[in-house]
C-alpha cells in the first residue's frame, strides 16, 4: 500500500527525464508518458482491489504526522487519483505543436492530480492545488492561438486571486490552531474553529479552491477557456480536475468545519450556479460554449448534493460527480470538430452518424432520462434534497429540476438540428479515429453502469460510508499530540 | 454591470476582512508545531539549520512539488514563447566594462553558489538560494555578448538529471522499505559538512535543478527577438 507514492513519483520522474529521453530517441519520448500514467493506473486499481474497510496513511518522509507530511488512502481518495490516471491516459496529447512538452505538463498534471486525491495535510494540498493550476495554464495556452493566450490570462489572472484567497483561508486556519494536518485539524476543529474565524476561513477555502470547481461567482473564465483550449484539456478540466476541487471541499466539511452556515453558503452558490449556468447554456449559440456553461450547471449540482449533511450528501454528491466525469470528456472530444457556431452543426447526423447517436445517449444521460445512469444520480440528490427539513433544500430540488427542463431544451434542440436537411452547407470534418473511439468508449461504460447500477450504487454507497467516517481518518492517521 | 458585480465582491471581501479582524485572537496560541520541530529536529534529521530540516526532512514533499512548479512553469513557458525568427535581431554586444566585468564575476558568482548550496544544512541558504546565484553566474555573460548561444543540450540533461535524482533518493529510500523521501544515510554530528544524512544530496540537486531551470528560461526569454524600437 505504501507504493501509491510511487503515483506521484513515477509521473514526476518521467516528466523530468522526457527532454533528456527524447534526445536520445523521440519515439521512446513518446511511449514513455502513455506507458507511465498505464502503469500509475494499475497501481491505483491493484491499491483499490487490495483497499477494504480500513483506510491507510502513509507518512512520507517517514516523519509521524504533524510534524511530517502525510498521504491518506481510503476508497475515495484512491477512486480518484485512478479517474486522474486513467483520464490522462485516455486524453492524452498527441498532436498539436511541440508534443513532448505538451506530455511533460500531462505527466505533472497525473501526479499532481493524484497527490490531491491523496493529499492530508492541508499546505500540501495548496502547494498541490498551484502546481494543477501551473500545468492547466500551460496546456490551456498549447494551442498558442491569439484567443487561446487571452483566455489563459484571464484564467490565469482569476485562478491566482483564488490561490490567494486559498493560502489566507489556510494562514487562518494555521493561526487558530497551529497545525496543517486534516486529522489534528479534525480533533482541534470543535474548540478552535468554531466561530466565526472558521467560518471565514472555510468561505475563503470554498471560493478559492472553488475557481478550479467553476463554483459561482470565480467561474467567469470557464467559457472562454473551454472555447479556446483543446477539446482534450477542456475535457480534463472539466472531467477531472474540477472534481479534484471538488473533493478537498468535502474532505474539508467532513473533517474541519461543521458549522451549518458553511454548508448554507455552499448550497446558496450551488443554486446560483445551477440558474446561472443552465440559462446561459441555453442562450448560447457555441458549441463549446454551451458544453462548458452546462459543466458550470453540473457542478452547481454536485455543490448542491455535497452540501446536504452526513452521508447522503456525500454518496448523492458522488454520484452526479462520476457521471460527470464519464460524460464531459466524451462531449468535448466530439467538439474537437464541432466547435464553433451550433447553426454548422445542422445535418451533421448525415456525415457522422456514430458521432450524433453518442452525443445524444451523453445528452439523455446527463439530463437524467430514465433508465440512464445520470437518471440515478439526479433520482438520489432529489430525494436527499427533498428529506431535509430546510426550505432551501427544496429550492436546491425545484432548480434542479428546472435546470434539467432548461438542460432537455437546449441538447434536445441541438439534437434535432443534426437531423435536419443541410441545405448545401459542408458538413464540419470528421472525427479523429481516435477522438470518435474514446468518447464511445465513454459512452459505453456509461451504458453497460445502466445494467449494473444496482451493484455500483451499493459500492459507491460504501465509498461515501467511508468517506463520511470521521473518527475512522483520525484513528489512520493517528497525529501525535503537540505540545 | 460588470461594476455592480466588482463593487460587490469587494464589499463581501471587505465584510470577510472586518470579520476576520474583528474574531481573530492575535494574543492566543502561538503556531505549536514550531516547538515541536523546534525540540526534535537536531536529532531527526541531524541538520544544524533547523529551516532545512524542515524543507527537505519534514515538508520534503512540499520542497520536490515547488521544485515541479519552477519545472511546469519553465516548460509551459517554452511553450508559449515558441522560437525566434530565423534572422532575427539581437540586441547589440554590452560596452567593454560590462564584458569584462561579467567574465571576472563568473568565477566568484559559482563559487559563492556552490558554497550556498553545499552549506544549505549548515546555515541560512541552500539549493534554492544557491541554484539562482548559479544561475545568474551563466546568465551574465549572455547579457554582456547577447546571441552567444548556450548550451541548451547540456543545460536540459543537468536539469533532467538533478531533477530526476531528487526523486530517486526519495524513491531508493522506499526500495529500502521506508516511507518515500525518508532521509537514508548517517546522520553524523550536527553542525559538521559532512552530517545530515542525505538532505545535503537533495539540495545539491535543488541547487542544481534550479540552476539550470533559471539559467535555460532566461536564455530563452533572451534569445526571444529584440524590439525594433
Amino acid at each position: 500500500m505504501n507504493n501509491l507514492a510511487l503515483m506521484i513519483a513515477l509521473p514526476l520522474i518521467a516528466a523530468f527525464l522526457l527532454p533528456v529521453i527524447n534526445r536520445v530517441s523521440s519515439l521512446a519520448a513518446r511511449w514513455t508518458g502513455p506507458l507511465v500514467v498505464l502503469v500509475t493506473s494499475v497501481i491505483g486499481i491493484m491499491a483499490w482491489t487490495q483497499l477494504g474497510a480500513n483506510a491507510v496513511a502513509i507518512e512520507l518522509g517517514g516523519f509521524r504526522p504533524p510534524l511530517g507530511i502525510t498521504l491518506y488512502a481510503d476508497q475515495l481518495a484512491v477512486l480518484f487519483a485512478i479517474a486522474v490516471s486513467v483520464g490522462t491516459l485516455l486524453l492524452w496529447p498527441d498532436d498539436g505543436e511541440d508534443r513532448i512538452r505538451q506530455s511533460t505538463l500531462t505527466l505533472i498534471l497525473a501526479a499532481s492530480g493524484s497527490g490531491l486525491a491523496l493529499s492530508g495535510d492541508l499546505f500540501n494540498i495548496y502547494v498541490l492545488y498551484e502546481l494543477v493550476a501551473v500545468v492547466s495554464y500551460g496546456l490551456v495556452a498549447s494551442k498558442g492561438t491569439p484567443g487561446s493566450l487571452a483566455a489563459t490570462m484571464r484564467y490565469l489572472i482569476v485562478s491566482a486571486f483564488g490561490a490567494a484567497l486559498a493560502l489566507t483561508g489556510i494562514a487562518l486556519v494555521y493561526q487558530a490552531t497551529g497545525t496543517l494536518n486534516l486529522a489534528q485539524l479534525s480533533q482541534l476543529a470543535p474548540t478552535h474553529l468554531n466561530n466565526m474565524q472558521g467560518l471565514a476561513a472555510f468561505v475563503l477555502m470554498l471560493v478559492g479552491f472553488g475557481v478550479k470547481a467553476e463554483l459561482f461567482p470565480v467561474n467567469t473564465w470557464v467559457p472562454e477557456v473551454y472555447a479556446t483550449a483543446p477539446a482534450r484539456v477542456s475535457g480534463l478540466l472539466a472531467g477531472v480536475v474540477s472534481k479534484l476541487a471538488l473533493l478537498i471541499i468535502v474532505r474539508l466539511l467532513v473533517l474541519v468545519f461543521h458549522q451549518p452556515e458553511a454548508l448554507q453558503i455552499m448550497l446558496v452558490l450551488g443554486i446560483l450556479g445551477v440558474v446561472t449556468g443552465e440559462l446561459a447554456a441555453w442562450r448560447a449559440r457555441d458549441f463549446n460554449r454551451m458544453l462548458a456553461f452546462s459543466s458550470i450547471g453540473q457542478l452547481g449540482i454536485m455543490f448542491i448534493a455535497f452540501s446536504i449533511p452526513g452521508q447522503a450528501g456525500i454518496f448523492a454528491g458522488l454520484a452526479v460527480a462520476l457521471h460527470h466525469l464519464l460524460v464531459k470528456p466524451a462531449m468535448f472530444l466530439l467538439a474537437e470538430r464541432w466547435g464553433g457556431s451550433l447553426a454548422k452543426l445542422a445535418g451533421v447526423a448525415h456525415s457522422s452518424p456514430l458521432g450524433a447517436a453518442l452525443f445524444i445517449l451523453l445528452a439523455l444521460s446527463l439530463i437524467g432520462v430514465p433508465p440512464l445512469p445520470g437518471f440515478w444520480a439526479k433520482l438520489l440528490v432529489m430525494i436527499n434534497l427533498m428529506a431535509q427539513e430546510s426550505s432551501l433544500y427544496t429550492l436546491g430540488a425545484w432548480i434542479i429540476m428546472g435546470g434539467a427542463a432548461l438542460e432537455a431544451n437546449y441538447l434536445f434542440r441541438v439534437a434535432g438540428s443534426f437531423y435536419h436537411r443541410a441545405d448545401g452547407q459542408t458538413p464540419p470534418a470528421a472525427h479523429r479515429p481516435r477522438d470518435l473511439a474514446t468518447a464511445a468508449l465513454l459512452g459505453a461504460t456509461l451504458a453497460v453502469g445502466m445494467f449494473v447500477i444496482m451493484p455500483l450504487a451499493e459500492q459507491l454507497e460504501g465509498v461515501a460510508d467511508q468517506a463520511a467516517d470521521r473518527d475512522h481518518y483520525v484513528q489512520t492517521v493517528n497525529p501525535e499530540a503537540l505540545p | 454591470m460588470q461594476r455592480f458585480t466588482s463593487a460587490l465582491f469587494l464589499l463581501g471581501l471587505g465584510l470577510l476582512i472586518t470579520a476576520i479582524f474583528q474574531h481573530m485572537d492575535f494574543t492566543g496560541t502561538l503556531p505549536i508545531a514550531g516547538d515541536a520541530i523546534n525540540a526534535a529536529a537536531a536529532q531527526q534529521t541531524g541538520a544544524a539549520n533547523f529551516v532545512t530540516a524542515v524543507v527537505l526532512g519534514y515538508r520534503g514533499f512540499d520542497t520536490l512539488l515547488e521544485l515541479t512548479i519552477l519545472f511546469t512553469a519553465a516548460t509551459a513557458g517554452g511553450l508559449v514563447l515558441g522560437k525566434p525568427r530565423a534572422g532575427a535581431k539581437h540586441d547589440p554586444q554590452a560596452g567593454f566594462i560590462l564584458r569584462a566585468g561579467a567574465d571576472l564575476f563568473f568565477p566568484l558568482l559559482l563559487v559563492v553558489g556552490l558554497y550556498i548550496i553545499v552549506h544549505g544544512h549548515l546555515t541560512p541558504g541552500g539549493g534554492f538560494q544557491g541554484g539562482v546565484i548559479l544561475a545568474v553566474a551563466f546568465f551574465l555573460p549572455l547579457l554582456a555578448r547577447p546571441g552567444t548561444p548556450m548550451s541548451h543540450k547540456a543545460v536540459s540533461l543537468i536539469e533532467g538529471l538533478a531533477g530526476a535524482s531528487f526523486i530517486l533518493i526519495g524513491l531508493l529510500a522506499m526500495f529500502g522499505g521506508e516511507a518515500f523521501l525518508t532521509p537514508m544515510l548517517d546522520k553524523g554530528q550536527p553542525g559538521e559538512l559532512l552530517s545530515a544524512g542525505s538532505l545535503p544530496l537533495l539540495y545539491i540537486a535543488v541547487g542544481l535543478k534550479v540552476g539550470s531551470e533559471l539559467a535555460g528560461l532566461l536564455a530563452h526569454m533572451a534569445a526571444t527577438e529584440a524590439s525594433d524600437a
